[in-house]
């Protein structure tokens, strides 16, 4: 591994969502997001945002309550991993051949970090040897980072570290997590509740993030916040609202560059931190601030 | 041929200097280079000043561009009196209201008050803004027209403007390398249509767009993006209705020589590639 993090993980390879209404939140996924539907199976629809097979699959509430998938570096990666969570006592098992299945890749273990979130750690996901083909130009690029929410902060940073993150910089106690030389892959968000926050897409440029911003507002879609820009990580993001829940957030221009010296950097919980050009969100709880409440 | 070199100031009548300087300062971000009873010199850019207020009727609106010298400005001012357009040689009191050497006034066909100058001042300090709107300097106009076509010919043919792109009959036209200088813009009747101001960023685009909104200040367009310059935009309201606009990455026309106009039909898209659309500012078309 060229990069100096001990990451023993490759990639935040995919999300499954859970949803109540699937034809719905499919039509959003495809129609108004952009991204390609690429497969039906045991009533989970896969749908695709790069070279990989599928990044996003939505899944029936009733039958599953979604996961996110980390991709591990290897077969070794993955059982030190493995093993690692369950000497610090996270809940782990190795998934079924049905259940990798499922997932389209090759080897999995499934835990839960500590706040009842569902990681697969898995090996081999799928590629397809087709390009992306978008329903619509939304300029998505690939599938980039989520925000997961912790009801257990420090439980889920050990479950993280263990897995070789690095906390790049907080925003109060939010924690965004390094692991490649992007500022950060996943966000821990402190919160009453657990689950997925955001699944975020780069997108080519700027110009594709106000398209997307204008295409939003033409078609009523609420936005919860956006365009704007994170102060920590300069990512420029706009954050849409999905049924059921589901946040989609179109990003570009993450910092980037392996600066293992660099110290983690402090940034206050105030809307500047979240926010460098004034944008605010007021429904995602996650994201208000003392300064709201005074 | 009249040669213009650069755009240089404009001056606005105000019948409410007070409220034009907090809207200056406050929400635009200029610097007050000076204050008289009567007048309000604001900074953008190393110039000692680009904007003027002096107490007046609103609709007094005055454009100044800048050409090489007095010999200039005399072939100037005979060859616009071949053509029939009266001509004002400037005093030595009012060269020294607009803090330049020389110069003369006329009106465009419109209608429109131009003023061309000799030897703009400078200033050795440079601008410091009254707020952090990133703001590198003035840059364009755009002027009202009731004849884009018969204007155009105008402005290169009797001056030196060239076409940098067209929307419809509409010309944009620049003066030197930076892709327009003068917006013509279809309107009943002559005045300034926008003033233009250069942003460092991206950034500063947006954090403006959030800035004056939280402000109420109306929005008149944008944040957008033009196909034809390139540049980020957005377009606001300020006193007296007078419109303006930052704006980032504008284009330069780098070969004069092999540069052709494009044609861009007169469709929203072609004012906004982002999808954005005017509120409150009719498209310069709109007749």
């Amino acid at each position: 591994m060229s990069f100096a993090l001990a990451s023993l993980v490759a990639s935040i390879s995919y999300v499954r969502l859970a949803v109540r209404d699937l034809d719905a939140a499919a039509r959003f996924a495809s129609d108004a997001f952009g991204l390609q539907h690429a497969a039906e199976q045991d009533g989970e629809i896969a749908f695709r945002s790069d070279n990989r097979f599928r990044t996003v699959s939505l899944v029936s509430a009733e039958r599953d309550g979604g996961s996110v998938g980390v991709e591990m570096w290897d077969e070794a990666a993955l059982e030190q991993a493995a093993g690692r969570l369950a000497e610090a006592g996270f809940l782990i098992q190795r998934a079924s051949q049905k259940e990798c299945e499922r997932r389209y890749v090759q080897d999995a273990w499934l835990a839960k970090d500590g706040s009842g979130n569902s990681i697969d750690l898995i090996v081999r996901p799928q590629q397809s040897g087709r390009r992306y083909f978008p329903p619509r130009d939304a300029g998505i690029m690939q599938f980039h980072n989520i925000g997961l929410l912790t009801t257990d902060h420090a439980r889920d940073l050990t479950f993280w570290k263990i897995l070789g993150a690095r906390v790049s910089d907080w925003v109060g106690d939010i924690a965004y997590l390094q692991i490649d030389e992007f500022h950060h892959r996943v966000a821990l968000f402190p919160a009453a509740r657990s689950g997925l926050l955001y699944s975020a897409f780069e997108v080519e440029g700027f110009d594709q993030i106000m398209q997307n911003s204008y295409f939003m507002q033409n078609r009523q879609i609420k936005i919860l916040q956006g365009p704007g820009r994170e102060s920590a990580s300069e990512q420029i993001f706009l954050h849409v609202q999905g049924p059921d829940g589901i946040i989609f957030t179109y990003v570009h221009g993450m910092a980037a560059g392996a600066e293992k010296s660099r110290r983690t950097r402090q940034f206050p919980f105030t809307h500047e931190s979240l926010c460098s050009w004034g944008s605010v969100s007021t429904d995602i709880p996650e994201f208000r601030v003392p300064e709201d409440r005074a | 041929m009249i040669r213009l070199k650069d755009i240089s100031y404009v001056r606005l009548g105000s019948s409410d200097l007070e409220t034009a300087e907090t809207f200056a300062t406050s929400c635009l971000g200029l610097e007050i280079a000076e204050r008289g009873r009567k007048t309000l010199y604001l900074r953008s850019d190393d110039r000692t000043h680009t904007l003027c207020y002096s107490e007046g009727d609103p609709h007094q609106q005055t454009v100044g561009f800048e050409v090489d010298d007095e010999d200039d400005l005399q072939k100037a001012a005979a060859t616009l009196e071949a053509l029939g357009h009266p001509v004002h040689a400037g005093s030595a009191e009012e060269a020294e209201q607009r803090k330049v050497k020389a110069f003369i006034g006329f009106s465009d066909p419109t209608g429109n008050h131009i003023e061309l100058v000799v030897r703009p001042e400078r200033r050795g300090r440079r601008y410091f803004a009254t707020r952090d709107a990133g703001i590198t300097g003035f840059s364009h106009i755009g002027l009202n027209s009731t004849d884009p076509v018969r204007d155009e010919r105008f402005w290169t043919q009797v001056c030196n403007a060239r076409v940098s792109d067209r929307i419809g009959d509409i010309p944009l036209m620049r003066v030197n390398a930076i892709h327009h200088t003068i917006a013509l813009v279809r309107a009943p009747s002559a005045g300034i249509q926008h003033i233009n101001h250069q942003v460092e960023s991206n950034d500063d685009v947006l954090r403006s767009y959030y800035f004056l909104h939280e402000r109420r200040v109306p929005i008149v367009f944008g944040p957008g993006r033009h196909p034809t310059s390139g540049a980020r935009f957005l377009y606001f309201k300020g006193p007296d209705d007078m419109i303006f606009e930052y704006s980032v990455g504008v284009d330069e026309i780098e070969d004069e020589a092999t540069h052709r106009p494009r044609q861009f039909g007169f469709e929203p898209p072609s004012f906004c590639m982002w999808g954005s659309r005017p509120a409150g500012m009719a498209l310069p078309d709109h007749t």
